[in-house]
């Protein structure tokens, strides 16, 4: 195995090694259950237990299960290595909606990914991480001109530890949208590299990270552009309540060619307690000169004036405080196009805050 | 209905009322006019409970309980209603979400059932309707991009949604037009005009008055009432000003 970063690696300083390790050194134990975790319809459904595939309880209908070798330099992807799922589209064929639930049982697991869509091909996949351990994956992604996928991914962990990498590559006019929710229990690190490699692609990684107690979650993605008329969107919303930290570290690199490249950053942080910390680190590299790159990063409290208007309306304070939240987090949920997805997903959030305030 | 006695209320350890003394009984309205920096807000919001005013003396009851004693929510679930000066813009939440939220928190605290959605919506357009408010607003988040008088109207059609037995107005008129000021005036008679209500108007200018007919008048000097009268204590103020009264 390679070596696992260390928090004096700049890159890595946030993020809770600490819970990792004390993760993967748990003992396997039971599965918790899996109804209620499907969103209605009748797309393909995956298990994998513990990083391995589960056949009888999976209908994986275009998604295939496979020994894949990722090429990543990418410290926690290059341990993935092995059996893995792959999810191949011909040109313009699609979709029903592709859901995946990972439940982990303790100790570690390893999975990789790989999504590759041909010209015009459309796909969406909803991933669902339950249960207890470290839980590591790669998901390489390939998107052919014209190509559109969308990714909504939770993490809903009860303990533990859950790192995900994303390493995708975005051809001419292609898209990729993937938000992801952070509302369980586990610690976190959602990591991603997209770059966007033909003129005209769409890169968007963002969502929400709900930390409580001790826990500690944070992002970390670089989009890339190095061609023309290119779009990225990063919207970033952290809440931390308790002792808990968030952090969110984003980033937009735009290449000398990469005129017209129109980027929107926006990373947000919302104190629930005054113990508790969200870390924000913006980056914008611009080589080119004809770029429009929006960008915003702020951490505050709930707003007084607000909480005393809902309150003097009828709201007690917790309902009214949630009510405030949830408001703040929709602005990366809401991300989600999918109508049925965005509510479990907004379920999921309001679940959170139920238990946080 | 509404009893202060001598209360005394500061923010951040600087007082700001001084022993104010207001009896308001149901069926009645009470207008407050004062100048700039008297503490007709502070009054506002120590009655509706805004945790950042303490209040270091004196005493307010809501029916016989003790107002001071209730936490905001529950003041509003009481029967208590503050419009607000300068009504809070909230992104992201609807006012139709927000308000029916609010009326179901109430509602269940009194032991009454809360009101489906479809109820609800029904109650809210006609509340909307009658104060001239396009439903379609009702639809976008709280008073978020609503010009001032918007954000008063709105402020109205709560009070018509929520219902409350007092309502305590802070310059509900200030940034409305004359057509808007008529609509607002009859909103508040429609709402409130009842034998088992009151209102309390908070106001710099007598042409709120012209709509809404005060029973009785105050003057609010330095955190407290140096004069009440009735109706024509208003003309005076208005043909005098503040300085000819105070002195
Ligand atoms: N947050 C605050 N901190 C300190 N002083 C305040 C605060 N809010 C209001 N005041 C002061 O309290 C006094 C009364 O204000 P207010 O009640 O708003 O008056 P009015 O509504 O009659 O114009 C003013 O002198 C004002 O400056
Ligand atoms: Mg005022």
């Amino acid at each position: 195995m390679t070596q696992l970063p260390t928090n004096r690696m700049e890159a890595w300083r946030w993020t809770d090694l600490a819970a990792l390790e004390a993760a993967r050194s748990t003992d396997r134990g039971s599965a918790p259950a899996l109804d209620g975790l499907w969103i209605e319809g009748d797309g393909p459904r995956l298990v994998f237990r513990d990083g391995m595939y589960q056949p009888k309880l999976s209908t994986p209908g275009e998604v295939s299960v496979e020994a894949i070798s990722p090429a990543t330099a990418h410290p926690l992807g290059a341990v993935t290595a092995g059996d893995g799922w792959r999810l191949t589209l011909a040109a313009e064929q699609t979709v029903a909606v592709i859901q995946i639930v990972h439940v982990a049982t303790g100790g570690e697991n390893h999975l990789p990914g790989v999504i590759e869509l041909s010209r015009n091909a459309d796909a969406s996949i909803v991933e669902t991480f339950v249960g207890a351990g470290w839980t590591n994956r790669l998901t390489t992604i390939r998107l052919a001109e014209g190509a559109r996928l969308t990714r909504s991914v939770r993490l809903l962990q009860a303990s533990g530890f859950v790192s995900l990498r994303e390493e995708a590559e975005i051809g001419a006019a292609a898209s990729l949208a993937s938000i992801f929710l952070g509302a369980g229990k586990a610690a976190s690190r959602i990591d991603g590299e997209l770059v966007v490699t033909g003129d005209g692609g769409l890169a968007e990684m963002g969502g929400a990270l709900l930390t409580r107690g001790e826990q500690r979650q944070e992002c970390a993605v670089t989009v890339r552009h190095s061609a023309l008329d290119g779009a990225s969107r990063q919207i970033w919303r952290a809440v931390a309540a308790d002792r808990s930290a968030a952090s969110l570290a984003a980033r937009v690199d735009v290449a000398r060619g990469a005129q017209k490249t129109d980027g929107e950053q926006s990373l947000r942080g919302l104190l629930l307690h005054r113990t508790a910390t969200v870390n924000l680190k913006p980056e914008l590299e611009i080589f080119a000169d004809d770029v429009k790159c929006a960008h915003g990063a702020t951490v505050g409290e709930l707003d007084k004036q607000a909480l005393f208007y809902l309150q003097s309306r009828g709201l007690p304070q917790g309902p009214a405080k949630a009510m405030l939240t949830r408001a703040f987090v929709a602005d990366a949920i809401d991300r989600i196009e999918d109508e049925a997805v965005r509510e479990v997903f907004a379920a999921d959030a309001e679940a959170w805050l139920n238990e946080a305030l | 209905m509404l009893r202060i006695e001598d209360l005394h209320a500061e923010i951040d350890g600087k007082p700001i009322l001084k022993g104010l003394s207001l009896t308001v009984n149901a069926g009645e309205v009470h207008a407050i006019m004062g100048p700039n920096g008297a503490g007709k807000s502070t009054l506002g919001y120590v009655l509706g409970g805004r945790a950042a005013y303490e209040v270091t003396a004196g005493s307010v009851s809501l029916e016989g309980d003790d107002l001071l004693e209730m936490e905001a929510h529950e003041r509003a679930a009481a029967g208590l209603f503050l419009g607000f000066q300068y009504p809070v813009e909230i992104p992201g939440i609807s006012n139709l979400h927000f308000l029916r939220e609010a009326l179901n928190s109430q509602r269940r605290a009194r032991g009454e059932a809360p009101l489906s959605g479809a109820e609800f919506l029904k109650v809210a357009r006609a509340q909307a309707a009658a104060l001239g408010m396009d439903a379609e607003m009702l639809k976008r988040p709280v008073n978020v991009g609503f010009s001032g008088g918007e954000k008063k109207r709105n402020e109205m059609v709560q009070m018509g949604i929520l219902d409350p037995r007092i309502a305590v107005l802070d310059e509900t008129d200030s940034g409305l037009d004359i057509d808007a000021l008529r609509i607002v005036g009859d909103g508040i008679n429609r709402i409130m005009r009842a034998p088992d209500k009151a209102v309390v108007l908070i106001t710099h200018y007598q042409r709120l008055l012209d709509y809404v007919r005060p029973d009785f008048v105050h003057v609010l000097a330095d955190g407290r009432i140096i004069r009440s009268g009735g109706p024509e204590l208003a003309l005076e103020l208005e043909r005098e000003g503040y300085g000819a009264i105070a002195a």
